[in-house]
């Protein structure tokens, strides 16, 4: 019984291991997604900036 | 979701599945032939481990021959996402099988064993892969370098696979695919069998989602570019 224990242990152990390894890989994709969007955002500027530059 | 966070995901439960089955379900191996049978288990993790670490390991080989031969982005992409995905699987085998020797063998380790060095070599090998890009700029060079080292290192592959039906030293020998019915039952087959295509799933996937990974940064890096170029 107390191999099993310890098996069970290291069982949970390695799952919550790779848990963080797809969870950092998930987030990072998250945070990247989200600067690319405000860094498209910001270059493309407001609206209304866009108008001034076309009319001049 | 994308399609690599999709896989990621099925595959981890996958993966919770079979050491749920591995735990609960899957036969005991003869007290007789172990000395510690309930570390037999932890074969459930570290064959599929490998298996996958094989699988990243290929891709490592196939990114770095078209980095090096095509100039392909893309392959360069496949290059670090098999070298990371090659790291944490060796890893998950590496360590997987140094508990269960410990608690077969009574050492964690065996420098006489062809099979567990040429792995560990290969697990090192990604190692410096990873963490050398990661300190060097990005450029031709730097890219030529470690695709040279993930190019040539994968002929660490066909010798760990056939290692230990040259050299049977220390490392069991091949259960399976051995022409043979092999020495496992069927329900532990079964459970081996889920490992195995959770494994793939799960290491398809992070590929998938670190090739993504590799392009978004990319592209974040072109546009603070274009955008401190513009200022």
């Amino acid at each position: 019984m107390e191999g099993m224990t310890h098996l069970a242990v290291a069982y949970f152990g390695m799952l919550l291991a790779i848990a963080l390894w797809t969870w950092t890989v998930v987030q990072r994709s998250r945070r990247l997604d989200a600067r690319l969007d405000a860094l498209e955002a910001a270059q493309r500027g407001p609206p209304e900036q866009i108008g001034e530059k076309t009319d001049d | 979701m994308k399609p690599g966070e999709t896989l990621l995901f099925l595959g981890f439960g996958g993966i919770g599945a079979t050491l749920l089955l591995a735990l609960l379900w899957a036969p005991s191996v003869s007290l007789e032939a172990f000395e510690s049978p309930a570390a037999q288990r932890i074969f459930y993790w570290h064959v599929p481990a490998a298996w996958a670490a094989f699988i990243a390991f290929g891709a490592l080989f196939i990114g770095s021959a078209g980095w090096l031969f095509r100039r392909s982005e893309q392959m360069w992409r496949l290059h670090v996402a098999g070298s990371e995905a090659g790291l944490a699987c060796g890893l998950m085998a590496v360590w997987s099988g140094c508990v269960w020797g410990a608690a077969e063998w009574g050492t964690p380790w065996d420098w006489t064993d062809v099979r567990l060095n040429t792995f560990g070599l290969l697990t090192l090998l990604s190692i410096y892969v990873v963490l050398g890009r990661g300190s060097q700029p990005d450029g031709v060079e730097t890219r030529d370098t470690f695709a040279a080292f993930g190019l040539y290192g994968f002929v660490l592959v066909p010798v760990t696979y056939i290692a230990t039906r040259i050299w049977t030293i220390r490392h069991p020998g091949p259960v399976v695919g051995t022409g043979d019915d092999g020495s496992i039952n069927g329900d532990m087959s079964l459970v081996l069998l889920l490992g195995a295509i959770s494994f793939t799933v799960f290491i398809v996937g992070h590929i998938m989602a670190s090739m993504r990974l590799t392009a978004l940064e990319q592209r974040l890096e072109r546009l603070q570019t274009s955008t401190d170029g513009g200022e």
